[in-house]
């Protein structure tokens, strides 16, 4: 039997867990009695389901592992930072005692070195956490090696470095369906792209986190990737990009919304402000809609978010300044409760806000 | 999911073609004769602090100071003083070279509306000519020697008054800092194309073109507004020391760490300036004066 992913197989194996407990409640009540072969052979069946599984995936067997493999992801996250800043330090303590020479042998041979390992240790281990922890460590090798090159030859700084930063996380992210490196690809191609966009209206590169505009553009194309891509054997990997997409559009649409001096437009700070303002509050409401209507939780979740911070922004501009403190956290207060009430409204008047998200 | 073997040929090929194109973008720059070459001291090129990460960092970088020459002062206040590497207003960014380096400054900037436009306007990257040691220092030179004369002569006719001692004082100490210490690197020019500023600037041993980055900037004079061009960046400000040439300034810096600040490091850097304008280092010795 073929398995996709990590994922798929940790579900499977979920979905044995809970399959047992209900057969063992069934028998309890009388409900259904399989024979002794039957029951041994469903047995023996999941037995080699898991083994398999456990062995290619590092998967979560039981309840008791998948308690701890929470804290074995969190120690795995901070581990791979911890390891690529080190990695970082250790190059910049010595570097300087190096001709040019070892240097750029040095940086090159720790990228392909610690790639090398990441794909060695993928092999070997399936998707795990030492796998996540050798990406993140190969991706800051390489990272290092771009930025160090252009000190080492003073070379011109350029937002085409991020190009093939972007493409190694994003190897390594469907090689090893790695979320993190999704996500550190994503930055990348986000970070690329604004710039892109930038440099259209002349600006210097560099500067491009100055005109919040300047990220729509990506934002769109990461909402829209999922559409075109599909991504059924990368589970979450769809969801991942519609957060990024709806970051990338919501929070530079929250700064215009507050500083409108900051954008495009060739309006009054004032009309450019309440333009962006309107468009939070409907662009929320509308990712509150699609994701509900296609099954999307992570949209409804995100679209809320910022509905909520939109919303609460406002109160503050209107009433922190004229309402009694008291007042002012009752409204807010009572307006969570409202949306409370319009969500619970949504989820029994036909919508379905769980599912498996599906591009 | 990608096999492991098409991924380990992926990812080799993306990490060497990415430094193969980093390493051929250097070798070409340094290929040939340099577009020019400036030999520049220790008050050009400033050595690294070692405060916060700093400490950590076993490579030497130098900062280079450049300054521009900013309007002539007007009453009786001393020259402006052009901190190196900061942010400066020169004379000649005048209208008619914002306009050459692509700035749109149609709209009058005493309206709202050219208020708002010139405010949206972000740094463009052009190119600029450094000048080392030429009229523009000169120039400033002789403003500093014009302000410590002038102090110098109301201390004289005010004799005792404490005010006077000390602002004659600190003119000399201004005078004595611009003939001995302050760069004598100074944005000249800017412009899009390197030939034609070639031929403005022939001597490849006095000017050098280098990327930066100017931006336009409105100003409050006499309660109008004033669109004033600034030399923002440039694109390179520090050039990495080579092994080669780390004796030179590894006693500069071990003076520097243990808080010996005023002990005047002297060195003489040559600095080229390559076929892609990045500069690199090509001698590097320690000078006594």
């Amino acid at each position: 039997m073929s398995v996709p992913s990590r994922t798929e197989a940790q579900q499977r194996a979920d979905d044995i867990r809970v399959f047992q407990r209900e057969l063992e409640r069934l028998e309890r009540e009388g409900v259904l009695v399989p024979t002794e072969a039957q029951r041994r052979a469903v047995a023996d069946h999941h037995h080699g389901l898991l083994a398999q599984y456990a062995e290619a995936f590092d998967i979560d067997r039981d309840v008791r592992a998948k308690q701890l493999s929470l804290g074995m992801r969190i120690a795995s996250f901070l581990g791979a930072l911890a390891l690529a800043a080190s990695v970082f330090f250790l190059f910049y303590q010595f570097w300087g005692w190096f001709p040019t020479t070892a240097q750029v042998a040095i940086l090159l041979l720790a990228a392909l070195g610690t790639f090398g390992v990441t794909v060695w240790i993928h092999g070997r281990a399936g998707t795990g956490y030492l796998t996540q922890l050798a990406a993140m460590v190969a991706f800051a090798c390489f990272v290092l090696n771009v930025v160090m090159l252009g000190q080492i030859f003073n070379i011109t700084p350029s937002d085409k470095a991020l190009i093939p930063w972007a493409a190694l996380a994003l190897l390594l992210a469907y090689t090893c369906d790695l979320r993190l490196l999704l996500a550190a690809g994503i930055l990348c191609f986000i970070a690329f792209v604004s710039a892109r966009t930038g440099t259209w209206s002349g600006m210097y590169w560099l500067y491009f986190g100055e005109r919040p505009e300047n990220f729509f553009p990506a934002a769109v194309a990461l909402f829209f990737i999922p559409q075109v891509i599909r991504h059924e054997r990368f589970a979450g990997f769809a969801a991942v990009y519609r957060v990024f997409g709806l970051l990338t559009l919501f929070l530079p649409v929250l700064v215009l919304a507050n500083w409108g001096q900051v954008s495009y437009l060739d309006l009054d700070h004032d009309v450019v402000e309440g333009f962006y303002q309107v468009f939070g509050f409907v662009g929320s409401a509308a990712a509150i809609w699609l994701g509900a209507r296609r099954h999307w939780p992570e949209v409804v979740n995100t679209g809320v978010t910022f509905f909520v911070i939109f919303l609460y922004t406002k109160f503050f501009d209107w009433w922190w300044e004229i309402m009694p403190k008291y007042l002012f956290f009752l409204v807010v207060g009572l307006t969570a409760v409202l949306i409370l009430v319009v969500l619970r409204r949504l989820r029994t008047t036909g919508f379905t806000l769980q599912g498996g998200g599906t591009p | 999911m990608m096999t492991w073997s098409r991924t380990l040929v992926a990812g080799v090929a993306l990490i060497l073609v990415t430094n193969a194109v980093a390493l051929v973008g250097a070798a070409y720059n340094r290929a040939g004769d340099p577009e020019s070459v400036l030999k520049l001291t220790q008050r050009e090129l400033s050595l690294p602090y070692s405060w916060g990460f700093e400490g950590e960092n076993s490579g030497i970088t130098l900062r280079l100071c450049w300054r521009v020459l900013g309007a002539e002062p007007q009453g009786a206040l001393g020259p402006e003083r052009s901190y190196p590497g900061v942010r400066g207003a020169p004379d000649w960014l005048d209208k008619a070279k914002l306009v050459a380096l692509g700035f749109d400054v149609s709209t009058p900037p005493d309206t709202l509306a050219g208020r708002r436009h010139y405010d949206k306007l972000l740094p463009k990257e052009v190119l600029l000519v450094l000048d080392l040691d030429g009229p523009a220092y000169h120039r400033m030179l002789e403003r500093a020697k014009q302000y410590s004369e002038r102090e110098e002569a109301l201390h004289l006719a005010n004799p005792g008054d404490k005010e006077f001692e000390r602002r004659a004082k600190w003119a000399k100490e201004e005078l004595d800092r611009e003939e001995r210490e302050s760069s004598r690197l100074f944005v000249i020019d800017a412009g899009l194309d390197v030939g034609a500023l070639r031929a403005k600037y022939p001597d490849r041993t006095r000017y050098a073109i280098v990327r930066g980055q100017i931006r336009l900037q409105l100003a409050e004079k006499e309660k109008h507004p004033v669109l004033s061009g600034y030399v923002n960046d440039l694109s390179i400000d520090h050039i990495t020391v080579p092994l080669g040439f780390r004796q030179v300034f590894e006693p500069m810096l071990h003076n520097a760490r243990r808080g010996q600040y005023d002990t005047v490091s002297r060195y003489e850097v040559s600095v080229a300036f390559g076929k892609r304008l990045e500069p690199w280092i090509t001698t590097a010795s320690a000078t006594s004066e």
